[in-house]
């Protein structure tokens, strides 16, 4: 059933075949174009957990339940999205209308439908709305996120959809008056007044026109897509469906090759050594900046920006496979698009990667570079005594690792068992480098032996037979020292019988858990001494002291494990502090500075990452920082001391904390 | 340029408590670590990055057992172009039998240059280096922090008493005994030296090269190991690390070292 409306269109439908044609044919050929990189790309297998997939395309990808964490423009974004979805029928219905093809009549007045109709109309005009928000947003607030996007392709493509939304309605509007009908949409109620002055005539003229117009917008449209940031309209759900599932591990070096020996060399030096996933996230940026707005190293001055590194790796991919020039030559991402100085700025926080919408990945993209420098020795050199140290002694102090158990000396009275081959033992306590050696760290390792003692749990440390857990070799990019010191962990692991792992530092807990492959449960302390207050194992005799507490949750205790409701439910059920929360906290916590590179290399940078957060705590009038990391409480005090503020605030470890009163 | 560097692999002793073995001869191995001798590191880069600039080969020569040639493969994975080991089995072994052994070694090799570490980290002799260059009947300089190449001969800085420094010219070939700190040493990563598997290594035992007890005779040996014995003189500085800071301070000043 054809109503008479395609009579009164007087544009003959071969103009349309035309332009659908050529559009289509430009745009089948410019795809092809953009799938070629991924197919030379590395492999990477996202083709599995199908149900955690399609949980999360609903999700992140159909409710965008990450956009209203900016509130404003998460919102209008989810109006344009859905108007997007609810629209993608009525394209369709144009198309085929313009193309004299039955299919849905565009003119219902009764049924489904008309309330599709109906339905469409009022997105159109939220749609509408939305861009004209957006536009002023951008050109009266121009929030600073948006710095190295590409303002001039935001206003084209807000004007381009502001643009489909008048012209269908417009387009609408005149055939309802054209035809009589007694039906009553909102664009008629928008343009009726407006189209009374309009002969018959006159109508049926911008009847044709709104729709050739329409049309042609569409398909001028369709064909910016893949050649502009907004390819994120076709890739952003597929990027979020094919989204890293695993929390706080590192990919391994290469996907499919079990001897990294005979690979020419590890990790990223040219644009093809990314992984197909790797290059759909430069396809997916959507440059909102986000990711920018909430990295540790941009907002303290150093060179790295998220943003910019896909957009230059992108723009670097695009040139290298063009669609309309010829290719570039230069492939090679390392010195040429990116900096040795933004690769080691990065912290491994992952603030960037929890607050992208379309789920890029930056973490792995880094080490992956940073594999290839320090593969090639181009690492700070800073690092090799370190990477030598570790290799060698299995810490990064090259200490002895028969002074591996000195701290247990400051101990008084208790304890410790130092596990042996063949030993059995309830609770294995994984100490790692630093919480051993480090004299600041090891007060965390004596409170937490206390108070496993006082809890009467059965546990046993490794001593000299431990290594470390390579949690800093892995992000700093030496993988083959990373691979050595988890084989010899794992080797001694299996010689000893234990039931579970705790560990002192979360960085330690997030190897053990994510990189290495283990059979028990590990833990951080945070969760086991939840566990051991709560089952009463360990009472608190008193109350900590009186003040204004605030929690600083580190980023691989909270954002990489989740773990953000232990720390806070002993603070607050079992201390009885009330905590002032930071605005920038669980999720959103603010790097310390790091544990890994920041700790033997100096980045050029404006402020210190630490001292800017303790610029936050004591923004909430904090005067102790509970934290429940050996690194987030060696930065923050060194913060403190070389900006004289001791005295006014304070940093203490959890652990600590719960020792005090015990 | 054809290049050959001695290397040696060492104690890593940062902050062990050495002890001294029942046989007082030498010290307890056990549970050390070991690593390439630091001051050959530098010779190797050295070595290495002229390879690099001018083109030749580079050969990295050891004496020990299969244990040490972890660190030839290190060598290798610098950018050695070969690794040569001579497994001197159980014989004792000084400097004069050391640079014997290396002599014949390196004989039979084209070379323009020969790079030894100013002294090893264990004994600290600094003396096979030069015994190598006078068996060898080549010109030798100690302790170089510099080189810079010119046509058949080389400039040379080398480090003097009390931070002078002298400049020389030495004609090729010849060999140097290198300084620390006459560059950065490149990192090799694990991975770097599992790679280099691959490239030529080769062993000999003393009877391969022709050599007998009693061409590398020694002529010292190791009589006994002590500690020196504990001196007065020393002041130990305890409390946290800034009240310890802060006592030094003020012992510098009291001694004039700092204003």
């Amino acid at each position: 059933m054809y109503t008479k409306g395609s009579e009164a269109l007087f544009i003959p439908h071969w103009v349309f075949w035309l332009i659908c044609v050529l559009s289509l044919g430009i745009f089948v050929r410019t795809i092809k174009r953009r799938i070629t990189p991924l197919r030379q790309a590395q492999k990477d297998p996202r083709f599995n957990q199908w149900r955690l997939r399609i949980s999360a395309l609903i999700k992140d990808g159909f409710l965008q339940i990450r956009q209203p964490r900016y509130p404003f423009s998460g919102i209008v974004h989810l109006v344009i999205f859905w108007g997007f979805v609810i629209l993608g029928l009525r394209s369709l219905q144009l198309i085929f209308y313009g193309l004299g093809i039955p299919f849905i009549d565009p003119f219902s007045t009764q049924g489904i439908w008309y309330r599709y109709a109906q339905l469409k109309d009022i997105f159109e005009v939220l749609v509408l709305l939305a861009c004209l928000l957006s536009i002023i947003r951008r050109a009266i607030f121009r929030p600073s996120r948006y710095k190295g996007s590409s303002q001039l392709e935001a206003y084209l493509v807000l004007s381009l959809i502001s643009f489909l939304m008048i012209t269908d309605l417009a387009f609408d509007a005149s055939h309802i008056m054209l035809q009589n009908s007694n039906v009553n949409t909102i664009s008629l109620k928008l343009l009726s007044n407006f189209f009374k002055t309009f002969s018959p005539s006159e109508l049926s003229y911008i009847f044709s026109i709104s729709f050739l117009l329409h049309l042609l917008t569409f398909f001028v449209f369709l064909n910016l897509l893949p050649i502009s940031k907004h390819f994120h309209i076709i890739t952003a759900l597929p990027n979020v469906f094919f989204k890293k599932l695993t929390k706080g591990s590192i990919k391994p070096a290469r996907y499919g090759i079990q001897q990294l020996e005979d690979l020419e060399y590890l990790g990223i030096k040219q644009i093809t050594d990314f992984t197909w996933k790797h290059i759909l996230d430069f396809y997916s940026c959507t440059e909102c900046g986000r990711c920018s707005d909430n990295c540790p190293a941009n907002l303290s001055g150093r060179a790295l920006s998220p943003k910019m590194l896909t957009l230059k790796l992108r723009d670097s991919l695009y040139s290298a496979f063009p669609i309309f020039k010829k290719a570039s030559e230069q492939r090679e991402v390392i010195g040429q698009v990116i900096n040795q100085e933004e690769i080691w700025s990065c912290t491994t926080c992952g603030a960037c990667e929890r607050e992208c919408p379309v789920f890029i990945e930056y973490i792995d993209k880094i080490v992956d570079m940073r594999r290839y420098l320090v593969e090639q020795g181009e690492n700070p050199s800073t690092f090799n005594q370190v990477f030598l140290n570790m290799e060698k002694t299995g810490n990064p102090f090259g200490r002895p690792a028969q002074k591996r158990t000195e701290w247990i000396q400051n101990l008084e009275g208790i304890q410790v068992r130092i596990l042996k081959k063949g030993d059995e033992v309830d609770t294995l306590f994984f100490v790692d480098s630093y919480p051993s050696f480090d004299p600041r760290s090891q007060s965390i390792t004596l409170a937490i032996a206390k108070g496993l003692s006082m809890a009467q749990v059965d546990f046993g440390i490794l001593g000299p037979i431990e290594k470390d857990s390579g949690h800093q070799v892995r992000r700093m990019g030496e993988e083959g020292l990373f691979q050595l010191l988890k084989e010899q962990n794992q080797k001694t692991f299996e010689t000893i019988k234990f039931q579970r792992i705790i560990t002192a530092d979360p960085h330690s807990f997030n190897t053990l858990k994510n990189d290495y492959d283990l059979k028990v449960e590990v833990y951080h302390y945070t969760q086991y001494f939840l566990e051991l207050l709560k089952g009463g194992r360990l009472s608190l005799k008193g109350m900590p002291k009186e003040g204004r507490y605030t929690y600083h949750d580190p980023c691989y205790l909270g954002r990489h494990n989740g773990i953000y409701e232990e720390p806070r439910e002993i603070l607050e059920k079992f201390l009885g502090i009330k905590l002032l929360e930071m605005k920038r906290s669980r999720d959103r916590s603010f790097c310390c500075g790091g544990a890994d590179v920041g700790l033997w290399h100096e980045v050029r940078e404006e402020e210190r990452m630490a001292q800017k957060r303790i610029k936050m705590a004591l923004e909430v009038g904090a005067d102790y920082i509970i934290t429940a990391c050996p690194f987030c409480l060696m930065h923050l005090e060194d913060a403190i001391k070389t900006h004289g503020l001791e005295g006014k605030i304070q940093v203490v470890d959890l652990m600590e904390l719960i020792i005090s009163v015990c | 340029m054809e290049i050959v560097v001695c290397i040696k692999r060492v104690p890593f002793t940062q902050e062990v408590d050495l002890e001294i073995a029942p046989s007082q001869k030498d010290i307890v191995k056990e549970g050390l670590a070991f690593v390439l001798n630091e001051w050959d590191n530098y010779a190797l880069e050295e070595a290495i990055s002229l390879k690099e600039r001018l083109g030749g080969q580079v050969t990295a020569v050891l004496i020990g057992s299969e244990e040490d040639e972890e660190v030839l493969r290190r060598a290798l994975a610098m950018g050695a172009d070969r690794a040569v080991r001579v497994d001197p089995g159980d014989v004792y072994l000084d400097v004069r039998g050391i640079s014997k052994i290396l002599t014949r070694v390196v004989k039979d090799m084209p070379f323009d240059l020969i790079l030894t570490g100013a002294q090893a980290d264990d004994t600290n002799e600094g003396c096979v280096g030069v015994m190598l260059a006078e068996e060898l009947g080549i010109p030798h300089a100690s302790v170089v922090k510099g080189i810079e190449v010119l046509d058949r001969t080389l400039r040379i800085r080398v480090e003097l008493e009390g931070g002078t420094e002298e400049v020389s010219t030495i004609r090729l070939p010849a060999l140097l005994t290198i300084q620390t700190g006459i560059n950065e040493p490149r990192y090799v990563s694990v991975m770097g030296i599992r790679k280099a598997a691959k490239k030529e290594l080769k062993v000999f035992s003393l009877e391969e090269l022709g050599l007998d007890s009693e061409s590398i005779k020694p002529d010292s040996i190791v009589e006994r190991l002590y500690f020196p014995p504990e001196q007065g003189g020393a002041h130990m500085l305890t409390g946290d690390p800034a009240t310890v800071a802060e006592k030094i301070l003020k012992i510098l000043k009291e001694k004039g070292v700092i204003q």
